[in-house]
């Protein structure tokens, strides 16, 4: 069941190489079928799933390279199911929202069905080897997406994502063999890595130093994923990437693949390598603090708006470190909850920015001249202001949208913790500094009087509608009642912080 | 073991059959001076390696063994390396018809010469004495200089030729000398009695012995272009036919591989227990690799970046894969050594695959420079997909055969523990790597469709789809390949 939601894309995606240059709708509509088919499956995944119990459920598990004990082995858990909805959810909705890309037609199509394998993989895989295969499969679709389809300074933003995204992963290609060699016998199994937990007592030698084999994972392990959150420090790919690249891939770089991050600390870090997490806590909850703030501040300064959606991203991010820094039941909660739903409002966020650059073929907020780029252009396209306001005010945590439930969690699980509370203090200035650039923005561009040059704007139609409407739902519902994903993933979050403390 | 005449000569069969077809080449242009124009020689070459691959099949089945008096040896090992040879023999053969580079009497030539060529790299993976390798390393050397200067009118390629030369020169004297020093100090060429002499008294030699290593080292570091006498490596095969520079890149490298691990092994290592052993002058002589195969990657990846002709690019990106394979021999143990045949397997074909699509290119464009390579996905998407993969392939990213070579040589280096920091410098350095083969990628890809739609022959665009078949096949289902190279290293061990 997994491998058919995991390769149906792929299977779309040599579908459309194979067909004829110009039948360009034919390609579309074959797109869409092939992202239909992973959501109806996983659908059918998420009512027969068990919310009961932390085991992992639809596993399938194949030897594929004997000698190394490699194998084919996906399942899920409480933790993979939100990421795997979320994923076949946005892939289907971004390719409606890509109907518009007229050049190559073909290749963006497949290269875009070869992402979403990619990380539907990602999200599945319970063996490192496969992970990691996962992992550095979505590289190369991602690369040409950004580079061929993106802005003005593509290369540029796509060169450097692909850099920083490789630097990472030879750090994870590391730490995966060392895994491998260190544990008896030797396996890329994460469930049994985990189980037998066997790095602590080892040290690594290196250059003459003795030091502790596990914190050295630990930290190779952060550094590959805090690339993908992106965590301060590690970030300056992400505003180049979410700006020069096309509306669907910037969702799907800011739903899904920010998530794959701190959803590799959750499956990988944390239960193999429980000691050293306990340890580096305080540093990542500081990391997590500092992105909030920083990704913050940096949006407030902003006068492009896809550029202030993405720095608002890397603030969100950090929520997602500190809440899982925390280590108790309802910051991890709040964590991956907070993924779930920046998954979901990020995604409107990007996509009401590219309705808007479709029709203005700009998105200042201010123009590099000093002039306004908009303004009042609430009163030309309600329905799209309507929207914007929703998505405003589910990220910046208003109570009742989705983000504040998140956010809640994330600062009553951290302040549970008596060392963290003086974090929670300063990290929740950054609550006010989300209200404050998301809100400047909707005055700046929405509100005030009608800027004359933008009287003839045309509002939604029913296509971009449609994209939206299914994430607005989500967005409110889960404001008011999160249980549902609280429910699919509260087992495997206990499981996880028993097996850490 | 003593064997009859017959049974030497049926052991040397596969070398044999390629001298055959070498002879009756040369009637064939004497007799039928018409043979020239046509794709004969060409389907004599094909003919006469897969013939030598067959009968090198047959002499593998026989139980390993050292022939003509210990200066042979005859085993999986030799068997691998045969393969390999007769391969990119007859895929440069098949290169060289497609190419603008070479014209019909010169290709001729060529498949006269690529002959010679692989016998002299069969005798460097087979033999097991010091004349002999000297004779395998002259024969290629000769005939490679000649080569390298086929464009007679080309200043460049006499340049190429001449470098080649007066380098090549250099390092077989010092390496001769080395020999010398190796015959003086023990009394024999032979690899067995050298080595039973070496192991009673290597303590007691503190100078000499390194010497002469050193000396031996020069030569052998010439042929697969290792750091310090990696210099020629640009040149050569940036004024080269193209046909020729990308045999070059691919099989006299893996024939000084064969040669070097032979010797390593045979000679300078005390055997353990099984499958590991200690290396003569202990952790010094590991430690003077680990820095050689560190600074050689890492010249190699850095030279790389500035360059603006993908040749000369592909050139210092092939000494900084070499400085990845001498990574394999620090682990002392015969999962390393698998892992420098695994990667000579992956790095053929895809290397092999990359230089023919620049092959194919500067027919097109006149010129192998980067931007001529603008916008040739779009115009040529075959060529521009299998490009993609080759030098994913060489970046080691998952799904291709490059990724497992890389993965199996960082793994035994990190299985056995030490050297942890060549690792890590391995890894960073396929990440700057990364930095120049996205160079292509983004002049083939990114740059824009091209208006005009430049059409890939069916020829080449066979080549190229068969070649990319193996990169992607072994990056994703390795088994069958890692089997045959284990066995080839155990016959050795």
């Amino acid at each position: 069941m997994l491998s058919w939601i995991i390769f149906s894309p792929l299977i779309g995606a040599a579908a459309i190489l194979a067909m004829p240059r110009n039948r360009e709708n034919l390609v579309r509509w074959m797109a869409v079928a092939s992202t239909a088919v992973p959501f109806l499956l996983c659908l059918a995944v998420l009512a027969k799933f068990d919310r009961t119990t932390a085991a992992i459920q639809f596993a399938q598990q194949v030897a594929w390279i004997p000698p190394f004990n490699i194998e084919y082995y996906v399942g899920i858990d409480g933790l993979s199911m939100p990421m795997l909805l979320l994923t076949v959810l946005l892939s289907f909705l971004c390719i409606f929202a890509s109907w518009n890309i007229d050049k190559g037609v073909k290749g963006y199509f497949a290269m875009f069905l070869m992402l979403e394998t990619g990380m539907l993989g990602v999200f599945c895989a319970l063996d490192f080897f496969l992970f990691f295969v996962f992992w550095e499969a979505m590289l190369l679709p991602m690369y040409f997406l950004i580079g061929i389809w993106g802005g003005k300074n593509k290369v540029y933003a796509a060169t450097k994502f692909f850099i920083y995204t490789f630097a990472g992963s030879v750090l994870m290609l590391l730490t995966m063999l060392a895994m491998y060699f260190t544990s008896e016998p030797h396996t890329f199994d994460l469930i049994k890595l985990a189980a037998n937990n066997p790095f602590n007592t080892h040290t690594i030698s290196l250059l003459g130093w003795e030091l502790s084999m596990s914190k050295v994972f630990f930290i190779a392990l952060f550094i590959g994923f805090a690339i993908k959150i992106p965590s301060w420090p590690f970030h300056t790919w992400l505003p180049w990437a979410h700006v020069e690249a096309p509306t669907a891939v910037s969702v799907i770089l800011a739903g899904v693949l920010l998530k794959m991050g701190t959803y590799g600390l959750l499956r990988i870090s944390f239960p193999i390598l429980p000691q050293s997490t306990i340890w580096a806590a305080d540093a990542m909850a500081i990391l997590g603090i500092i992105s909030i703030l920083y990704g913050a501040y940096c949006a407030m300064a902003q006068t492009d708006l896809k550029k202030l959606v993405a720095y608002s991203s890397v603030s969100h991010m950090g929520y997602v470190l500190l809440g899982m820094a925390s280590l108790t039941t309802a910051g991890v909660n709040g964590a991956v909850l907070q993924m779930f739903n920046h998954g979901t409002s990020t995604a409107m966020l990007f996509l009401l920015v590219g309705v808007l650059y479709d029709r203005a073929h700009h998105r200042w907020i201010v123009k590099p001249d000093g002039t306004k780029g908009f303004g009042g252009i609430a009163a030309v396209v309600p329905v799209y202001t309507g929207f914007m306001a929703i998505a405003v005010f589910a990220s910046l945590g208003l109570p009742g949208l989705s983000g504040f439930v998140s956010e809640a969690l994330v600062f009553l699980g951290a302040f549970s913790v008596p060392k963290f509370q003086v974090y929670v203090l300063i990290g929740s200035l950054g609550i006010v500094l989300g209200a404050a650039y998301l809100l400047w923005m909707f005055m700046r561009v929405f509100l005030g009087p009608l800027n004359e040059e933008w009287a003839n704007l045309t509002d939604m139609n029913w296509r971009e509608r449609f994209t939206l409407v299914p994430l607005t739902i989500m967005v409110i519902v889960f404001g008011v009642y999160p249980m549902p994903v609280l429910n699919l993933m509260g087992q495997s979050v206990a499981k996880l912080l028993t097996i850490i403390s | 073991m003593d064997l009859s005449l017959v049974q030497n000569l049926i052991r040397l069969s596969p070398e044999i059959c390629i001298v055959v077809f070498l002879v009756l080449l040369f009637t064939l242009d004497s007799v039928f001076p018409k043979t020239r124009e046509n794709k004969v020689p060409f389907i004599l070459v094909a003919v006469g390696c897969l013939i030598a691959g067959g009968l090198t099949y047959w002499v593998s089945l026989e139980t390993p063994s050292r022939f003509f008096y210990d200066t042979l040896a005859n085993d999986s090992f030799s068997a691998f390396f045969r393969y390999v040879f007769f391969f990119s023999g007859a895929a440069a053969a098949y290169l060289s018809y497609g190419s603008k580079d070479l014209t019909p009497p010169n290709r001729m030539e060529f498949c006269l010469l690529l002959l010679c060529v692989i016998f002299g790299m069969c005798l460097m993976a087979t033999s097991t004495n010091l004349l002999i390798l000297y004779m395998g390393i002259e024969t290629v050397s000769i005939i490679s200089f000649i080569l390298a200067g086929f464009k007679h009118e080309d200043l460049r390629s006499n340049e190429a030729s001449f470098k080649y030369f007066v380098f090549g020169a250099l390092a077989s004297s010092l390496m001769v000398y080395g020999f010398s020093w190796i015959y003086g100090i023990t009394g024999s060429l032979n690899y067995t009695e050298i080595a039973v002499y070496l192991q009673a008294n290597h303590a007691s030699l503190p100078v000499v012995l390194p010497v002469s290593l050193l000396l031996i080292y020069a030569g052998l570091a010439y042929k697969i272009s290792a750091f310090p006498m990696h210099f020629w490596t640009p040149d050569v095969y940036e004024g080269s036919p193209t046909p020729v520079a990308t045999f070059f890149s691919v099989a006299p490298k893996a024939a000084g591989f064969a040669a070097f691990i032979r010797f390593f092994l045979d000679v300078l290592t005390v055997k353990g227990e099984t499958g590991t052993w200690q290396l003569m002058g202990g952790e010094s002589a590991l430690w003077f690799l680990a820095i050689l195969s560190a600074v050689t990657m890492t010249v190699g990846n850095l030279s790389a970046i500035g360059q603006t002709s993908t040749k000369r690019m592909l050139a210092y990106s092939s000494i900084a894969h070499v400085g990845y394979m001498l990574m394999g021999l620090l682990t002392l143990e015969a999962m390393g050594l698998g892992a420098i045949l695994f990667y000579i397997i992956a790095y053929c074909a895809t290397n092999f695959g990359a230089f023919w699509v620049i092959s194919v290119v500067s027919d097109i464009k006149g010129s192998d420079k980067l931007d001529a390579f603008r916008g040739t996905g779009w115009s040529m998407p075959v060529l521009g997909v299998t490009m993609t993969i080759f030098l994913a392939s060489l970046a080691g990213i998952p799904m291709f055969s490059g990724f497992i070579g890389k993965l199996l040589l960082f793994g035994s280096i990190v299985k056995s523990g030490s050297f942890m920091w060549l690792a890590i410098l391995g890894v960073l350095n396929s990440v700057v790597s990364m930095y120049y083969y996205a160079k292509i990628l983004r002049e083939m890809w990114l740059e824009g469709p091209e208006a005009s739609r430049s059409s890939l022959s069916l020829y080449n665009g066979i080549a190229l789809v068969g070649l990319a078949i193996p990169t992607v096949v072994m990056g994703l289902w390795f088994t069958p390949v890692l089997r045959f190279v284990e066995s080839s290293i155990a016959s050795i061990l």
